[in-house]
């Protein structure tokens, strides 16, 4: 008991410390890193509060993809203006701001607490999806809620996806394709750690999400594993941004939510229910479909480009 | 009292958050205090469900996993407008509005 105690005390003191560090840092690159450790340490808090698909979820898309994104943009803006001139600027004086902030804590706190007093409810809708999970043919509760259940909350969430694709696409510049590549993977060591490293993410890819139907794992996870190889691929020059996207890529942004929806939709046309559970072979090609459109989405989100063209070695 | 400790936790990493929030000058530090504040809103939402026959909810870990997704989303979104505001402008700040500047 003193040992686990000991453990959550240990994870809880370094989550505070990273926070720390990623806000009052002295280097913004440094902050940047301390945050992907501290999406790590959330990772195994997730860990140790028994959700394990949210622990893969964080380390993959939180950690993984998040700090991906943000040292990504860092270097865009290190390319154009090495200098970073960040004078100026709006803020309110160091003390007020400290004030508002052990407000907010001391908020979060008192709400927190009393929410762990109003816990122990009967938890009506978890309960519905756990005892209707035989219907499912899935083993994993989280995977049916996501799919099923909440189908539609899903839907929505893969369009939020591709709006901010298609946002962030529209703002940056169009002319922009070449610069992504860090180092060629025609370098020995660089060429190895890609044959390597991409191979690996695609069978870790296809693990998850085949296991999610009854363990940790799911499409989300899968595709943002999937997305980990892309962004291996532009930094070693394997792939290169385009300004135009082929049919393919445009299509294989939509897929899975194309997927979702028709499987929500479709047995209307044969007189059964909206959103009725399809077969369990079914939801695998959902999730496959789901994968390939999230890796995609968040490779391009990463290269900022509209596309991505193989290069022949 | 493990479940207390992470509200503390959460609470502790929110405030943290809005304090890089408020101070920083940065617009991606300003992002990543938003990050912050986000994990610790899914650790609390996480944290206020009930176990059911010993096993977490799986409700409340849904929606933190669509949360998380839109997180990553909407900082992509941010960041896309940070580099396009720091290509223009030069800066990657927020400007200072004077009161009478319009």
């Amino acid at each position: 008991m003193i040992g686990t105690l000991a453990v959550d005390l240990l994870l809880v003191s370094i989550l505070i410390g990273l926070a720390w560090q990623v806000v009052r840092g002295r280097v913004l690159f440094r902050a940047i890193v301390f945050f992907v450790a501290f999406g790590l340490i959330m990772a195994m808090i997730w860990g140790r509060l028994g959700v394990p698909d949210l622990a893969l979820a964080e380390a993959a898309i939180g950690a993984g993809l998040t700090g991906a994104l943000m040292l990504g943009a860092f270097r865009r803006l290190v390319e154009i203006d090495a200098r970073q001139a960040v004078s100026g600027g709006l803020r309110p004086s160091p003390r007020l701001s400290l004030l508002l902030s052990l407000l907010a804590g001391l908020l979060v706190a008192v709400l927190g607490l009393a929410g762990l007093e109003l816990r122990g409810g009967s938890g009506e809708a978890g309960r519905a999806a756990l005892d209707s999970l035989h219907l499912t043919g899935l083993g994993n509760p989280v995977s049916a809620v996501l799919l099923l259940f909440r189908g539609l909350d899903t839907v929505f969430e893969m369009l939020v996806l591709l709006g901010a694709f298609l946002g962030a696409r529209h703002v940056a510049e169009r002319d922009r394709r070449s610069g992504a590549a860090i180092a060629s993977h025609r370098l020995p060591m660089v060429g190895a750690l890609q044959m390597t490293v991409v191979p690996l993410a695609l069978v870790v890819a296809l693990h998850l999400l085949r296991a999610g139907a009854n363990d940790p794992g799911g499409a989300f996870q899968a595709g943002a594993v999937l997305a980990a190889g892309g962004v291996l691929l532009t930094l070693t020059g394997r792939v290169v941004p385009q300004a135009q996207a082929g049919l393919l890529t445009r299509f294989s942004l939509i897929f899975g939510t194309l997927m979702l929806a028709g499987s929500g939709i479709v047995p209307l046309i044969y007189g059964g229910v909206l959103m009725a559970p399809p077969g369990k072979t079914a939801i695998y090609a959902i999730e496959a479909a789901m994968m390939v459109s999230i890796g995609v989405t968040l490779s391009l989100l990463f290269s900022a480009s509209a596309g991505l063209r193989a290069v022949r070695s | 009292m493990t479940a207390e400790l992470y509200v503390f936790a959460a609470a502790a990493v929110f405030g943290i958050g809005v304090h890089g929030l408020l101070i920083a000058r940065h617009l991606m530090r300003k992002l990543l205090a938003v990050n912050l504040m986000l994990s610790a809103v899914f650790l609390l939402l996480l944290l206020f469900s009930t176990p059911i026959g010993g096993k977490p909810d799986p409700i409340p870990q849904a929606l933190v996993l669509t949360g998380i997704v839109i997180a990553v989303s909407s900082t992509a979104f941010a960041l896309a407008l940070m580099v396009r505001l720091f290509r223009l402008s030069g800066r990657a700040t927020l400007p200072r509005f004077e009161p009478d500047d319009d």
